[in-house]
């Protein structure tokens, strides 16, 4: 029954994704990303390495396998910060639109609880960016093997790294979409946390630059607080690159509990809304 | 004998607070009603008297702040208790994006119906309410009427008991209210509950049997409204009555009209009837006719909503 009932908030979502012009901008970028890596980007085994190396990279190529290996770097942190950007400017709207009034109302009186409404909605978002995320960064992954003739699975580990740092900024978007009910307020929030943590990921450098004790354990609380999607993106990059300190657990962990923070809190606030 | 109630609420109230300086507004205060299973029951009320806040309450879309709701003797607020709720909000906004099929196949799965159901009911209740055939189209194609329409199906596909209302027939056409009227005659003869909230004085008057009116968040009036709009008042026509004895009368506040077979009286109560006429007759003149008089729902709603008489009960 709960299944149904679930199954009809994720298509629902899905149906809405499909009629907004941003979620069609959403795949329509991702094409256009795609076919760069199938049309200009010729990469084959040797004149590609040379000229993508060449313009990109001042590290020494000691064989193809890590030239792979940095572009694969490259191109996945890329795919990282901008399928993570464009997916929650795409789907702030989600959330707010089902809580207008004359809409809220009809969907309340159903017999299913706001806890499930509220994650009916928010798994129906996570999967439409899933199936973006698998198409565009699949598609590359599917492109540069086929011209390189090496296929490394773990550049595929951009899909769940990507969709964590989404589904831990939706929650946000969920937070200020039921408090506020305003889907550009959402987006500033949740764009607005991804260059926070950018920023608070430089501690090593600034907390030397800081010269009082309670401004860099401010700095370090802060760092610790807010979810580290810059140290998610640097994790992914470092273990493509089969760097050893490649540390991905400590970011997912701390970011998870932020995220289950904020959407029980949002839980919270919607339950005790009126509409 | 009533043993059971669609729906039952005890001293419900709702008071919204300002976030900024601690105002208080009272939309319900103390609201008891019960709405008797397989009734035709109107809420009436003028704008802002707290009808879609009692609404709201009952579907758990607004948190009282005090009393209970009971929708077939379960709480309201838990999820289970909304499932033999058929409801059509006012000022709806339905997904644009959908069809009519597709509308009706979202709100016949978050009620609870299996998708085979839902397959076979989708066109059923497309053709009761007029709209066959436009199942396909979007809705944001649909006209107002239509719109209303296609709630109202979304409100029945599940079978509710109890149907909740509001302003049902708000932008449709005399033929199609009087077709949406007849779809819900269908309906209480089959056991169903119908909750209206309405605007539309005679439209609750002529379909239901119960109704309810609000004034300022509280319960004004409530009964049957046969009773409330018969034998409310009493009309007495006489002829030949002497000056004195007419002027004797309108001092006593006796409503007085012409009338073409001399003049017409009017008494609230039988006691004040029975010293007008005791009054004509001592004069010399003579009672042509009398009757009770039938006061339209409209002249109850405006009396009552007029004065600040707080819940008076007509059985």
């Amino acid at each position: 029954m709960n299944a149904r009932v679930y199954g009809a908030l994720i298509r629902d979502t899905f149906q809405e994704a499909m009629a907004r012009w941003l979620f069609w901008g959403l795949f329509a970028l991702s094409s256009l990303l795609v076919l760069i890596f199938l049309f200009f980007l010729r990469i084959d085994l040797v004149q590609g390495a040379i000229s993508f190396a060449g313009s990109r990279s001042s590290r020494p190529i000691y064989d193809i396998q890590h030239f792979v290996n940095v572009s694969y770097s490259w191109v996945s942190t890329t795919l990282y910060i901008w399928g993570t950007f464009v997916a929650v400017f795409a789907s702030s709207g989600l959330i707010p639109s089902v809580l207008e009034p004359g809409r809220i109302a009809l969907l309340l009186s159903k017999p299913l609880s706001r806890t499930t409404l509220l994650l009916g909605r928010y798994a129906g978002n996570i999967l439409v960016v899933l199936l973006n995320h698998i198409y565009l960064i699949g598609s590359i992954w599917i492109i540069i093997g086929i011209k390189t003739g090496i296929w490394d699975p773990r550049f595929l580990l951009s899909i769940p790294v990507a969709l964590f740092a989404f589904a831990v900024l939706l929650c946000v978007v969920v937070l200020i979409g039921v408090m506020y009910e305003s889907a550009a307020l959402s987006t500033m929030a949740a764009i607005a946390l991804m260059l926070i943590s950018t920023i608070l990921a430089q501690r090593s450098f600034v907390v030397r630059l800081l010269d009082s004790e309670w401004s860099r354990d401010l700095w370090q609380t802060l760092y610790w607080i807010v979810p580290k999607i810059f140290d998610l993106g640097n994790a992914l990059r470092q273990i493509i690159l089969f760097e050893r300190d490649a540390d991905l657990l400590t970011p997912v962990l701390t970011s998870a509990a932020f995220g289950l923070i904020i959407m029980l809190r949002a839980i919270y606030v919607f339950e005790r809304k009126d509409f | 004998m009533i043993t059971e109630y669609a729906l039952e609420t005890k001293g419900l109230e709702k008071i919204y607070r300002a976030r900024f300086g601690g105002r208080e507004i009272k939309a319900v205060s103390d609201l008891s009603l019960r709405v008797p299973v397989g009734a035709k029951f109107g809420l009436l009320g003028a704008n802002g008297a707290g009808k879609t806040t009692f609404v709201k309450m009952v579907l758990s879309a607004v948190h009282p702040t005090g009393g209970s709701a009971m929708i077939f003797g379960k709480d309201a607020a838990h999820p289970e208790a909304r499932r033999p709720v058929g409801y059509l909000p006012e000022n709806h906004r339905f997904p644009t994006y959908l069809s009519g099929t597709g509308m009706l196949d979202l709100y016949g799965a978050l009620s609870g119906l299996d998708p085979a159901e839902r397959k076979k009911r989708i066109p059923e209740y497309l053709n009761l309410v007029g709209l066959n055939g436009w199942g396909d189209v979007r809705i944001k194609k649909y006209s107002k009427g239509m719109l209303q329409r296609l709630g109202l199906a979304q409100a029945l596909i599940h079978k509710p008991r109890l149907l909740i209302l509001d302003e049902p027939t708000d932008g449709v056409d005399p033929v199609g209210r009087r077709e949406i009227r007849d779809v819900l005659n269908r309906l209480t003869g089959s056991g169903v509950t119908v909750f209206l909230n309405s605007h539309l004085l005679a439209e609750v008057e002529s379909f239901c049997e119960y109704v309810a009116i609000l004034k300022k968040g509280q319960l004004a009036l409530e009964g049957e409204i046969s009773s409330l709009v018969a034998g409310t008042g009493y009309s007495i026509v006489a002829s030949n009555i002497p000056d004195a004895a007419k002027e004797a009368l309108k001092q006593r506040g006796v409503a007085i009209s012409l009338h073409d077979s001399g003049l017409e009286f009017r008494a609230a109560t039988r006691e004040e009837s029975n010293h007008i006429i005791d009054s004509i007759r001592a004069a010399g003149g003579f009672i042509e006719s009398m009757h009770a008089s039938n006061i339209s729902l409209e002249d109850v709603f405006i009396k009552t909503t007029a004065n600040a008489t707080p819940a008076e009960k007509v059985a």
